[in-house]
């Protein structure tokens, strides 16, 4: 009995996500660090390893052997539920990314649609998880997750299709390889608003600072993952910069020329500077700017990037008939 | 509709089920602290939720309190000095200079110049520490978390140089009845002309990169509206007063010591708004640098020690009666009212902290306004809690 | 200080800034007392703080003005009871007295009759574990006012209130005149 060629390239491909997004989530937080120490004119994490750089590693440890608790009140199954729904999509996110030519887990037609609807699931995660946590913190957050991340799929998804109009394609590879090598070829420049409202609403639906109101520390002490602690808060972590990770991918493959080199020299050691040039640049918001109260968040998306985005779409559709 | 959680099945405390009394069935009752991170220790605020709009509040604090004024009255006169530096940690020395002060009137202790112009300098520095503190722990509030790190730079800076004379850098027990306890050395002065200059360069920075962000002008303008008449009608100083337009600063309206010598101006917001008290203070930053400089350069020429001859040991008697001192502090004005039956002990010792007056006006000024614009206006009144519970 | 003029005040006084960091002293009857608080709202002083004093001649209660416009600080100050104290409440005209009076009534347990919300403020609020008034003398230290402070330069002055204060004229009253 033979195993089927493209199953077998499909588990390799899983478990290469799998350690590909642990892998990410500890090389991010160790960025995340000291790009804040450096932001801060502090050193960051310098003891563990040279320059610090095991600091993630032995904190996922410290993670993992500590404690499970649950509130009294709390919602066994839908507590529990809540941080595993929210990590296991991201694995499916990832297959479907180009990192190269030949280093695509799952190329499909419908790459674009399947990363929105996927990413959507982690709202219910957050959901459940401030709601069944009988924590009145973690239900103002979860209402706040909800009514953010709904809000923010919007225009991210009036900005993708933008450039789906021009490329024809929801395949990522294709888009990919619609653009050019160099710069002035890449889709950012033929939509640099959709790319501005691409990565405002990547943020925000990432909930990263300055959009991180379902987590506000300083008001809700945690959000939604007030009662989570060890791998259960662990997961949520991980989850939050998987989709950090995704956001990036997906916005260098469609605004940055993804994988694509000059002189044919295609491949992940394109691809991956311009993620982590986006990263580093969410990173940098992050510790520069102070958190939007929710009425100022929803007031941006309302108000500016969904008009922004619905006129960006139909003047490209425009352009698209014209020429 | 039952509330979430149900009080009854839940419980909670006499405060809780006391605010609960008066709620609408259809609110949420949330707790913010006693232990929670933008509460600054350990205050505790009531909200009666409408969704994320607040309809009531009501502070419930006590959570610190350590009983100074009782402890007052079982200590000898110069053996409560070291409470001084522990009812508010943010700006000690100006209940130094506040305790001293009454204790001074009341037994008629002449303080040398010099002394008076060494009180300025550390209490003007003592003053940048706590608007540096509060402006790194009120930014990081509003959930920007760089500018404390920045604000405890500068502030570590000047804690080092208070250090020198007074020996600690947190709870200051530096002044006494007659002067203060140890004279300012020549490192001190040239290590003060110095963060000045440094301090100088800095702000104008803090400026560009924190009061102009258009997200913080955002989050902190027209929220919290303290007009005059609630100045008046809660007792409220400090800047909380300067930023609804009254030109009330002690050092000038009631000039203590001698800080009718030096050339300063009062910084006021007509806005009444959170961002009208962040300007004054921050405005006042630069003022107090000048009036150290001033001060600074009056030092060599003062005359006199440092401490009066003569000066009361810890375990004298002061004469029988009454007196109110009363000082500008970092928060408003700090004021101590002594009495004395004439024994080693004091009958009576009040304590009028202004963080007390100023967080009263929080619940009328927080109605009707979102959580997030809650937690701005409660860090614009410059908490330190402490002080409140005393 | 013509504020309280055709009001009928106990005892009025001025005292020397610079000693006693007060420039006018009145004493006044409880009945009074929310009349004068009027008037000061109404020419715009504020309270600063407020405290009892536990006395052999009864709770003295002291109120602080000030003005924000000019130097000076007008003390009220009110004689109840000492066993059993009772005032009526300033809260409705300075709300900022709200907590001051809860303060006072932790510390001292003097009743403020009309507050609204008279619960405990600083000390521990559960019936169970509410504890005496700690700032309340025992009788071995609890003096009488006339050691504890004088009567400055009186104005007009009830022969009660003078009463307090004149049983050793030796003591205080000489040396202020």
């Amino acid at each position: 009995m033979s195993i089927h060629p493209q199953l077998l390239h499909l588990i390799i491909a899983l478990i290469a996500v799998m350690a590909w997004v642990g892998l990410n989530a500890l090389v991010l937080v160790y960025f995340e660090r000291k790009g804040a120490g450096f932001i801060q004119r502090r050193p960051g994490p310098f003891e563990v390893g040279p320059q610090g750089i095991i600091q993630p590693l032995v904190d996922g440890i410290k993670l993992m052997c500590k404690q499970l608790v649950m509130p009294t009140g709390a919602d066994p199954v839908l507590f529990w539920t809540a941080p595993l729904l929210s990590m296991t999509p991201v694995l499916l996110l990832f297959l479907v990314l180009p990192y190269g030519p030949w280093l695509t887990g799952m190329q499909i037609d419908l790459g674009i649609l399947l990363i929105l609807a996927f990413a959507g699931i982690n709202v219910l995660a957050l959901l459940i998880a401030g709601w069944s946590s009988n924590n009145k913190y973690g239900l103002l957050g979860a209402a706040r997750a909800v009514a953010q991340s709904v809000a923010y799929e919007i225009p991210l998804l009036l900005a993708v299709l933008a450039v789906a109009f021009t490329t024809g394609t929801l395949d990522f590879v294709k888009i990919t390889e619609g653009q050019g090598p160099w710069p002035w070829q890449w889709n950012m420049v033929y939509q640099p608003l959709a790319f501005i409202i691409f990565i405002i609403s990547a943020v925000g639906e990432c909930n990263r600072a300055p959009f991180d109101l379902p987590e506000a520390e300083s008001e809700l002490t945690a959000g939604f993952h007030t009662e989570f602690s060890s791998m259960g808060f662990g997961l949520f972590f991980m989850a939050e910069y998987s989709y950090m990770v995704v956001v990036a991918s997906v916005a260098s493959t469609l605004f940055l020329g993804g994988y694509q080199g000059p002189f044919g020299s295609d491949g992940w050691w394109w691809y991956l500077p311009k993620v982590y040039a986006i990263l580093m640049f969410m990173i940098w918001i992050r510790w520069t700017y102070p958190r939007v109260t929710f009425v100022q968040l929803l007031n941006i998306n309302w108000k500016w990037l969904l008009p922004l985005g619905t006129v960006n779409l139909l003047a490209t559709a425009f352009f698209m008939k014209l020429f | 509709m039952t509330r979430y959680p149900d009080p009854k099945q839940v419980g909670g405390d006499f405060y809780s089920r006391n605010f609960a009394k008066n709620a609408r069935p259809d609110t949420l009752i949330l707790n913010l602290g006693p232990q929670h991170p933008s509460t600054h220790g350990v205050l505790r605020v009531l909200l009666e939720l409408d969704g994320e709009y607040i309809l009531r509040a009501e502070p419930v604090f006590g959570y610190l309190h350590r009983m100074h004024e009782k402890m007052g009255e079982t200590k000898a006169w110069g053996q409560f000095m070291p409470n001084m530096g522990r009812v508010d940690y943010g700006h000690p020395l100006s209940w130094n200079w506040a305790y001293c002060g009454a204790v001074e009137k009341l037994a008629g202790i002449e303080v040398p110049e010099r002394a008076e112009v060494i009180r300025v300098i550390t209490h003007e520095m003592n003053r940048l520490t706590s608007h540096l503190l509060w402006w790194g722990a009120y930014i990081l509030d509003l959930g920007a978390f760089t500018p404390i790190m920045y604000a405890f730079d500068d502030r570590e800076h000047l804690l080092d140089l208070l250090q020198r004379p007074t020996a600690s850098r947190l709870t200051y027990s530096y002044f006494r009845f007659g002067g203060v306890s140890k004279d300012l050395d020549e490192k001190f002065v040239e290590g003060t002309k110095a963060f000045i200059a440094r301090f100088r360069q800095r702000l104008p920075m803090y400026k560009d990169l924190v009061t102009d962000n258009i997200i913080l002008r955002k989050r902190v303008e027209d929220i919290g509206i303290i007009d005059q008449d609630m100045v008046t009608r809660y007792g409220a100083t400090g800047p909380v007063a300067r930023g609804a337009g009254l030109a009330y600063d002690l050092r000038v309206s009631e000039p203590f010591g001698v800080y009718d010598r030096f050339d300063f101006k009062v910084p006021t917001q007509t806005t009444c708004c959170s961002m009208g008290r962040y300007l004054v203070r921050m405005e006042e930053m630069e003022q107090s640098c000048r009036i150290i400089e001033q001060a600074l350069e009056q030092l060599p020429g003062a005359e006199g020690p440092h401490l009066v001859k003569g000066a009361p040991k810890p375990q004298a008697k002061m004469p029988a009666g009454e007196a109110y001192f009363a000082v500008e502090g970092g928060r408003g004005k700090v004021g101590v009212y002594v009495v004395s039956d004439g024994s080693k002990i004091p009958y009576r010792v009040k304590l009028r902290a202004p963080g007390f007056s100023n967080l009263s006006c929080f619940a009328e000024a927080c109605q009707g306004m979102l959580l997030a614009d809650a937690v701005a206006v409660l860090g614009s009144l410059d908490l330190i809690i402490p002080e409140i519970d005393r | 200080m013509k504020l309280f003029d055709n009001l009928p005040i106990e005892c009025k006084a001025r005292a020397d800034y610079e000693k006693t960091g007060q420039e006018w002293v009145f004493f006044f009857k409880p009945g009074v007392l929310r009349k004068a608080v009027q008037r000061l709202y109404k020419d715009g002083w504020f309270l600063e703080d407020l405290l009892a004093l536990d006395t052999t001649d009864g709770m003295l209660l002291v109120y602080h003005f000030d003005k924000m416009s000019r130097p000076g600080r007008v003390t009220l100050k009110v004689l109840t009871s000492g066993t059993e104290p009772k005032i009526p409440t300033i809260s409705d005209i300075y709300q900022g007295a709200d907590w001051h009076e809860r303060e006072v009534y932790d510390f001292h347990g003097v009743v403020f009759e009309g507050h609204p919300n008279l619960i405990p403020l600083l000390l521990p609020a559960e019936e169970d574990q509410r504890i005496e008034p700690p700032l309340l003398k025992t009788d071995k230290k609890r003096t009488g006012l006339k050691n504890l402070m004088s009567l400055y330069e009186t104005e007009v002055c009830s022969a009660a209130v003078e009463a307090l204060f004149t049983e050793e004229p030796a003591e205080e009253a000489p040396a202020e005149g």
